[in-house]
């Protein structure tokens, strides 16, 4: 019996060219047997056959225009099936081109076009080899919602697992479907979770010279991720300033030394911690957050100062409570404290916690300044770098300061720039005196 | 082949039983063109023609009969007083439900406009049937269901014999034979030997497992048999039918098996093996359907099939074999069809056997239950107890209600006893909705009804039963 195949629906293209003819007449084919690829100018497709059997006449040649219906070629189908086409007993090689897609998140409504073509890029899926009876088969929801929930979940696709219940024992109510749905369309689509964000490029690096792979540590991996989201949250701007440290330092330099007396050291960084404290008080913005709607801003009544610590397992933030209240000395053997623990990992997990500004301090190291990343749900963050000695104008002659550099990146969101520049300055004058603070 | 006629639908349903009849008027509903292809005369497949239906009305007929022995024994009346049937009233009133229930269906798919087509269908591509019946016709549809069905499945080396039935055959009651053997202890085997047996004749039932209604747990497949016990001519499990010999007499019967007994000869003999899926029969394989070797058509949860457009319902697609379980899967199929998010997610399918005294179970059954070594409690409540089976003279039987011990949720119940099969919607209904032994126990059911054993078993678990007397109380 011979038989015609036509070019099935393929979308709204009338003539499309004949890129290709993958059969000649004698040809075995089967079902699902490639006959043809078009091209259109989205996109290369194949036409698979409908039927099985041999070729006995090609009525297509390369460079034709063809569109739906069109004639591709004879074929003699009494010499068909059983051998040509996919038997039954081997379902795993049945050529299912078309192959069962997702759940119908979208599914395809009626009519639809008969023999979809498929993409040259089409990967076949074999069907699944066994039939589950009921009991195996995956049940639609161990959640504890009655069936019409569940159809009323699944019609407007929401996993009914993940909807919090607030019926009786547990059960998941309609209006909690409805609640939940209402809640995820409220959500701010920056948190809606991925950002759509390119994925960076893969590189086999062993193909250019010898590498090493190693895990991340737990705290790198953590505080990775916190850094990531921080920068995708926070609208940040820095402000650097530097502050005239010169009679600071040799004030500190007398203190250091009455302290070694006790086994105790006295660094910069006490007196840095005691001077935010103190312009945390004045303005009240950077001691702020924004609450989870971004509608409102939290002004936080105590003054907590996270100082970051380099420790060998990576960076952590341990936390000086209530600094704005406390003596340098006091701040001096807190942070001694704290930071003893965490390079020891003994830190308690309430050391972490509370923290409403963070300082981070580099200057035992170097550099002159850097752009630190603000802590989120806090709105700013103080980067200190390494005091240099500098020639300073002073009226009518250069005269040599020992200048500290700060690097201060606010919340641009919470805070405008000016704000920004005010609070550097007032950091850099209480530095500069630190007098100011008993005023 | 020239001259043959070629009709176009949106949609083709090929096979009228619960399962293609429910896809189609469920489609045709949601407003596609749809066509039904049967190859029988009548609609309404095995359950209605040659299954559920007929049987059940044979049931019920020999069972009033039953009854009405039973009180006799009672003093109530004459134990002599039994109905005398007369075969081919029985015969004409059970047709008679058969073609009703038949044109009612026939009667449902022209008020839809839905067009049946009579003739066996067969695949010649992805998008197109052929169907052979009086003409033969080609259809070219966009989307097709499959609810082929499944035919009687037999055992090898059967001899050519027409006092060897399936049941089919049974069905039709030409006769009454004297002795009959039934091959298979599964729910269709033991419905037919309870048909026969009230009707007169000898029963003996061969089962190739170890007990009777395999799956079902134990507990409550004792009361039916021990009372087949008493009244069969023979119950013999763990054995096998190694060879059939007919005789002008009638068909010896050869046993194996370790408590095998000495051949036999019977009038008729009934195979009730089971069902085969009819996967093979419809050149599926033209459309590139997979098929796996028991002909089973598998399916994902919106009954698609491998192919995109291409659906199958019903007994072809998976166990169990279950008119209900295949309207359900018909509804689902049409649905998506339809263009809706519909899915078959019911987590409980219930199983009846209409035997006397009759089971119910759904859910997960106590054997399995302990066999996944999940942690459960079992509440029972006897029929003894209650005063409804006393009034019917039957308390044959229990209800009993399995529960998760970390949530308390029903997770499974069985009910051996009278109307164990309307009973047992209940606890699918419990079930779906994810209630606990309380919600039942605290839902006040009627009295005297043997529904009130389903709450008086949930009490039993609750520990506040009032009806019984035990030990573990709240």
């Amino acid at each position: 019996m011979k038989e015609t195949i036509h070019v099935p629906n393929i979308g709204d293209f009338e003539a499309v060219d004949v890129i290709e003819v993958l059969v000649s007449v004698g040809d075995e084919i089967a079902l699902d047997t490639p006959l043809l690829t078009l091209e259109s100018d989205k996109a290369a497709l194949e036409v698979p056959s409908t039927l099985a059997g041999k070729v006995v006449e090609v009525l297509v040649k390369v460079g034709d225009q063809v569109g739906e219906g069109h004639a591709i070629c004879v074929v003699d189908v009494a010499a068909e099936t059983a051998s040509a086409a996919p038997t039954p007993d081997a379902p795993a090689a049945a050529p299912a081109a078309a192959a069962p897609t997702p759940p119908p998140s979208a599914p395809v409504a009626a009519p639809m076009p008969p023999t979809p073509p498929t993409l040259t890029t089409g990967v076949p899926v074999s069907a699944p080899a066994k039939p589950l009876t009921r009991d195996e088969a995956p049940a639609g929801t161990t959640a504890h919602a009655s069936p019409a929930v569940r159809q009323f979940a699944r019609e407007l696709g929401v996993e009914v697992a993940l909807v919090p219940p607030s019926g009786p024992k547990g059960r998941i109510l309609k209006e909690d479907v409805q609640a939940y749905v209402k809640k995820r369309m409220a959500q701010p689509e920056a948190a809606a979770g991925s950002l759509g964000l390119p994925a960076a490029p893969s590189v086999d690096f062993a193909k250019f010279g010898e590498v090493v792979s190693r895990p991340l540590s737990r705290i790198r991996l953590k505080s990775a991720a916190n850094l990531h989201r921080n920068w995708l949250l926070a609208t940040m701007v820095t402000q650097f300033d530097e502050a005239d440290i010169t009679e600071l330092e040799a004030f500190r330099k007398v203190q250091d030394n009455l302290a070694k007396q006790q086994g105790r050291r006295v660094s910069i960084l006490p007196f840095v911690v005691k001077a935010v404290a103190h312009a945390l008080r004045l303005f009240p913005d950077f001691n702020s957050s924004l609450d989870e709607t971004g509608q409102a801003q939290i002004f936080k009544q105590y003054i907590n100062i996270g100082v970051a610590v380099d420790t060998p397992n990576g960076l952590v933030v341990p936390v000086v409570r209530g600094a704005d209240a406390k003596g340098v000395l006091e701040i001096a053997d807190e942070l001694a404290l704290l930071s003893a623990r965490a390079r020891e990992g003994k830190s308690l997990l309430d050391d972490f916690q509370g923290g409403t500004f963070t300082i981070s301090s580099l200057g035992g190291i170097g550099g002159t300044a850097f752009t630190p990343i603000v802590n989120v749900p806090e709105v700013a963050i103080l980067g200190v770098s390494r005091a240099v000695t500098k020639p300073v104008f002073a009226g009518d002659a250069f005269v040599p300061r020992l200048m500290l550099p700060l690097s201060l990146t606010y919340d641009h969101r919470v805070i405008d720039g000016a704000l920004g520049a005010r609070f550097a300055a007032h950091l850099s004058k209480t530095l500069g005196d630190m007098r100011q603070l008993i005023l | 082949m020239s001259t043959q006629t070629t009709l176009d639908t949106q949609l083709v349903v090929i096979g009228a039983g619960p399962g293609g009849y429910t896809a189609a008027f469920r489609a045709a509903d949601l407003g596609l063109n749809t066509m039904l292809v049967e190859r029988y005369p009548s609609l309404g497949g095995v359950c209605l023609n040659v299954g559920c239906i007929p049987s059940k009305a044979l049931l019920h007929a020999t069972g009033i009969a039953d009854e009405v022995s039973a009180l006799g024994e009672l003093g109530i009346w004459e134990p002599s007083a039994r109905p005398q049937i007369n075969l081919d009233g029985l015969r004409t009133w059970k047709d008679g439900v058969v073609k009703r229930l038949g044109g009612g269906i026939q009667q449902l798919a022209k008020q839809r406009k839905v067009t049946v087509l009579t003739g066996a269908a067969r695949f010649v591509s992805r998008n197109e049937l052929e169907i052979v019946g009086e003409t033969t016709q080609r259809l070219r549809f966009k989307h097709a269901v499959v609810a082929a069905g499944s035919s009687a499945a037999t055992i090898p080396n059967l001899p050519d014999d027409p006092r060897i039935i399936d049941s089919t055959g049974a069905l039709a009651l030409t006769d009454v034979p004297k002795r009959m053997l039934v091959i298979g202890g599964g729910i269709i085997g033991l419905e037919m030997a309870t048909v026969y047996h009230a009707l007169g004749s000898a029963i003996t039932v061969v089962e190739m497992l170890d007990s009777l209604v395999p799956g079902c747990d134990a507990d409550l497949v004792r009361p039916l048999q021990q009372r087949l016990r008493k009244t069969y001519e023979g119950i013999y499990l763990s054995t096998r039918v190694r060879e059939v010999r007919p005789t002008p007499e009638g068909l010896e019967v050869f046993f194996e098996g370790d408590k095998a007994p000495a051949s036999a000869v019977y009038d008729k003999v009934l195979v009730a093996v089971g069902r085969r899926p009819n996967g093979h029969k419809l050149n599926l394989a033209a459309a590139g359907v997979a098929v796996n070797e028991a002909g089973y058509v598998p399916v994902d949860r919106f009954q698609r099939t491998n192919i995109d457009h291409i659906y199958a319902v019903g007994d072809i697609t998976s166990q169990p074999m279950l008119a209900h379980k295949a309207a359900a899967e018909g509804r689902v199929a049409a649905e998506v069809i339809a263009g809706q998010r519909s899915a078959l997610d019911a987590l409980v399918i219930p199983s009846v056997a209409y035997t006397t005294p009759e089971i119910a179970w759904v859910g997960l059954s106590e054997t399995a239950a302990k066999s996944k070594d999940m942690d459960i409690r079992v509440g029972k409540f006897p029929f003894v107890a209650s005063g409804r089976a006393l009034t019917m003279g039957n308390t044959d039987g229990f209800t009993k209600i399995v529960i998760d011990n970390a949530t308390q949720r029903i997770v499974g119940a069985g009910i051996v006893g009278s109307h164990a099969g309307e009973l047992i919607a209940e606890l699918a209904l419990a079930i779906e909705l994810g209630a606990d032994a309380e919600d039942v126990a605290l839902t006040i059911h009627p009295h005297p009804s043997l529904s009130e054993s389903v709450a008086l078993a949930a009490a039993v678990l609750e520990g506040t039963i009032t009806d019984l007397y035990l030990p573990r109380r709240k």
